[in-house]
């Protein structure tokens, strides 16, 4: 009898917790979810924000037998916040909407100048949003970006987003921006957050301004000379004083901010030809250790040494190239050099004095200047920043050209 | 015999899963507020704090082998005293265990079950608490021994995964709010160190009594080195969350954990075993509350009273009212309670007991020295 009792006990208890937390209870099943791959949020006339959902096909082509693409779905609707636009949203396609795939968070210009907080926080107190979302600010309506951007080498828009934030380590012309890390960098005493520059091609924006070739690397996202299928691009960096939006990189500034991280593997850049200075030499630069950085306060202002290392080999060729005489590889090296120092040094600079925004977080290199958190918090870091004057030293190796060394 | 008694490690491993279980929660970011980025050098004292009372509690509880501070409480003041005493100890294990249980449902809830209804979350741990301490007399300890070194490589995990984002730097400025609060209001973080309790508990159950020494030492220097990789993780890494008031801030930590495209979301992998690890400790919390019980009321079926002790768990559980409630208990009322008893209750009552046995003692060899 009391086996009996026991079994009972053991099968009502399994009903009972099988109805508690099966998914049929939640009604949080597939069929009944709608699949968010990016959010976009401009301003309104109406009400506050417009929101843009752009919601991927369920169908997959593996599942539908062919190769084609999965065709993306761009819905807007115009909310005080983004809870009520997704019970909005959630109304209109009759389904649950589901962040938890969600890629890119696009916000527009207009919205980062006045601050981002709120969204934000919002953004990270849903447990479906990861810390892993890009954020992106728009230089043209966060809903047109959303619109252009397609994939064109890839078959699912969520592969196109996975793979455009990554590009930054072999280009440094972007950076791998995530929410996570802008709320660590929001938070924290010692610096300040970044986000991609997104923005359109010169297909789709009518007013971009003829570039010549040496004016590529201060090109940005708006203002490239690229024309394509995807009408959206993610060149530059969006730099933000605690929440609020002040200023922009261009693509070798950003690739200024990523060697200082140390997040970049290797880049393309172009110098001035030391044997001919109308001539230009394409250089690949790979870090051979990390940047290191020293800071010291001299008369109450922050002194800030950089020292960076670099290998480098010759991509460009020209007639009459001597590239295995040391004299040659050395003038090459010189020329990068000074090239590297004056670039880092204007973006160093344009942080401190223009933006006056630690993005590259030297602040906790004053840390250990200070014995108590009142001391730092007294110091004020953030206000000092444009105080801070900066030396730059780069040491490059030019070893030889690729495949070619001598014409 | 020799099955119900436990090893040396299993005991170390005890007194290291209340630890372990409360660091899930927001312990490590309720010491870093307390000391700010003075965290570091304020573990390191603690730390040694710890270490000088575990050899205290040795050197008091070594003129009464194989008994627990029950039975020197009865000692001390007879059956009253160790009645007192006992109840004290289980309202403890009890409200603390079932108050930190409604904090990890709670969060568990609102991560993953935001739809379930909290009572049938923390019925399952009652539930499956109730069947593993109904098992055997030690599967509790056993399975906290396989348990335990998983829970700790899933730290470890988060930190090395996490390495990349490491700034040293941030431990300073070293003395954080100041000398007054990293050495004197950071003593409250003691409150780290609550396995210190289960030392009260644990002579009668160990195989090997002479080693009790080493079982309070490495616990106490463990817990020490897990404390300050749990820190390092939210004070170096994540300087977000010692200004944000996350849920749970090594579930979030986990969540920035992600292996290229092939491995990512194993935050729910690190929550399975935390919820393994923590139904191990309110195990722990309801044997030590059932075996203080069994001696006071001499009861010898230990099984009835697993069962009561799950219910009254429950039912203090489902006491707060909200998130808030508990979290006031886990900040606040739980780290006065626990210092009270660990360090200076405890304590008391093993110096009064030590002062009886001495004068015991003295009258002995005084009273033999008149009959001779």
């Amino acid at each position: 009898m009391k086996v009996l009792f026991k079994k009972y006990l053991v099968i009502i208890l399994i009903l009972l917790f099988l109805v508690a937390f099966s998914s049929s209870y939640n009604a949080n099943y597939i069929t009944k979810l709608a699949y968010v791959v990016a959010i976009g949020i401009d301003t309104s006339d109406k009400n506050t924000y417009s929101f843009s959902f752009q919601f991927t096909n369920a169908t997959s082509p593996s599942e539908s037998g062919n190769a084609e693409k999965s065709p993306s779905i761009v819905n807007t609707v115009e909310a005080s916040s983004l809870s009520t636009a997704i019970n909005l949203m959630n109304t209109y396609i009759g389904k649950r909407i589901n962040l938890s795939h969600c890629k890119v968070i696009v916000i527009s210009e207009d919205i980062a100048v006045n601050g981002i907080t709120n969204q934000i926080y919002t953004l990270m107190n849903d447990t479906q949003v990861r810390p892993s979302t890009n954020i992106v600010v728009s230089k043209c309506t966060a809903k047109s970006y959303v619109e252009n951007s397609k994939p064109i080498l890839e078959n699912l828009i969520t592969k196109y987003y996975d793979v455009i934030a990554s590009s930054s380590k072999f280009t440094g012309y972007t950076s791998n921006a995530t929410l996570g890390n802008f709320i660590n960098t929001l938070e924290c005493s010692t610096c300040n957050p970044v986000a991609i520059l997104g923005g359109l091609n010169s297909e789709k924006v009518e007013n971009t301004s003829d570039l010549n070739h040496n004016e590529e690397d201060s090109t940005e996202s708006n203002e490239s000379t690229i024309s394509g299928k995807r009408g959206s691009e993610n060149i530059g960096l969006a730099v933000f004083k605690n929440d609020k939006l002040v200023g922009e990189l261009n693509a070798i500034e950003c690739l200024s901010y990523l060697n200082m991280n140390n997040e970049v593997e290797g880049f393309f850049i172009t110098i001035p030809d030391p044997e001919n200075n109308d001539e230009y030499l394409d250089l690949y630069l790979s870090p051979t250790k990390p940047v290191s950085v020293t800071l010291d306060i001299i008369n109450d202002a922050p002194f800030i040494k950089v020292d960076a290392n670099y290998t480098a080999r010759i991509y460009s060729m020209k007639p009459d190239a001597k590239y295995l005489k040391n004299e040659v590889l050395k003038n090459i090296s010189n020329s990068c050099n000074s090239f590297l120092e004056s670039t880092f040094s204007n973006y160093l600079y344009k942080t401190s004095k223009d933006f006056k925004s630690d993005i590259n977080g030297f602040g906790k290199y004053a840390l250990s200047k200070f014995w108590t958190t009142n001391e730092f918090d007294k110091y004020n870091w953030n206000d000092n920043y444009e105080n801070c004057f900066f030396d730059v030293q780069v040491n490059t190796n030019v070893e030889s050209s690729i495949l070619l060394t001598e014409t | 015999m020799s099955n119900s008694k436990i090893g040396t490690v299993e005991a170390i491993f005890i007194i290291l899963a209340i630890a372990i279980s409360h660091s899930t929660l927001s312990l490590p970011r309720n010491l870093i507020s307390q000391t700010k980025s003075g965290t570091i050098i304020n573990i390191i004292f603690i730390t040694i704090i710890a270490i000088v009372f575990s050899y205290l509690i040795f050197r008091l509880m070594k003129n009464f082998a194989g008994s627990d501070i029950v039975d020197i409480a009865e000692f001390v003041g007879g059956k009253t005293v160790k009645n007192i005493i006992g109840f004290i100890f289980i309202a403890h294990f009890m409200i603390c265990s079932s108050m930190l249980l409604r904090n990890f449902c709670e969060s568990l809830q609102l991560v993953y079950f935001q739809m379930t209804d909290i009572i049938f979350i923390i019925l399952l741990f009652i539930i499956a608490m109730c069947i593993c301490s109904s098992l055997s007399s030690n599967a509790t300890f056993k399975a906290n021994l396989i348990i335990l070194p998983i829970a700790l490589i899933s730290i470890i995990i988060i930190f090395l995964a996490n390495f990349k984002s490491f700034d040293p730097q941030k431990m300073f400025p070293i003395l954080g709010d100041g000398i007054y609060n990293t050495f004197f209001v950071g003593l409250l973080n003691l409150v780290s160190f609550e396995g210190i309790l289960a030392l009260y508990f644990l002579p009668p159950y160990l195989k090997e009594p002479q080693k009790f020494k080493k079982i309070g030492i490495i616990s106490m220097v463990a817990t020490g080195f897990y404390l300050l990789l749990c820190v390092s993780i939210i004070l170096f890494i994540f300087p977000a969350f010692t200004n944000i008031n996350e849920v749970m801030p090594l579930y979030s930590a986990a969540r920035y954990i992600s292996f290229g495209t092939f491995l990512q979301r194993l935050e729910a992998f690190f929550m399975l075993i935390w919820i393994i690890t923590f139904l191990s400790f309110i195990c722990i919390a309801c044997k030590f509350s059932v075996s203080i019980f069994q001696k006071i009321t001499k009861a010898k079926d230990s099984k009835p009273l697993i069962n009561v002790f799950g219910l009254l768990m429950l039912g203090i559980s489902l006491l707060p009212k909200n998130l808030a409630y508990t979290t006031f208990f886990e900040s606040k009322i739980y780290v006065y309670l626990t210092i009270a008893l660990s360090f200076i209750l405890g304590i008391g009552i093993l110096i009064i007991a030590n002062i009886k046995k001495r004068s015991e003692n003295r009258n002995i060899i005084k009273s033999k020295s008149i009959q001779k």
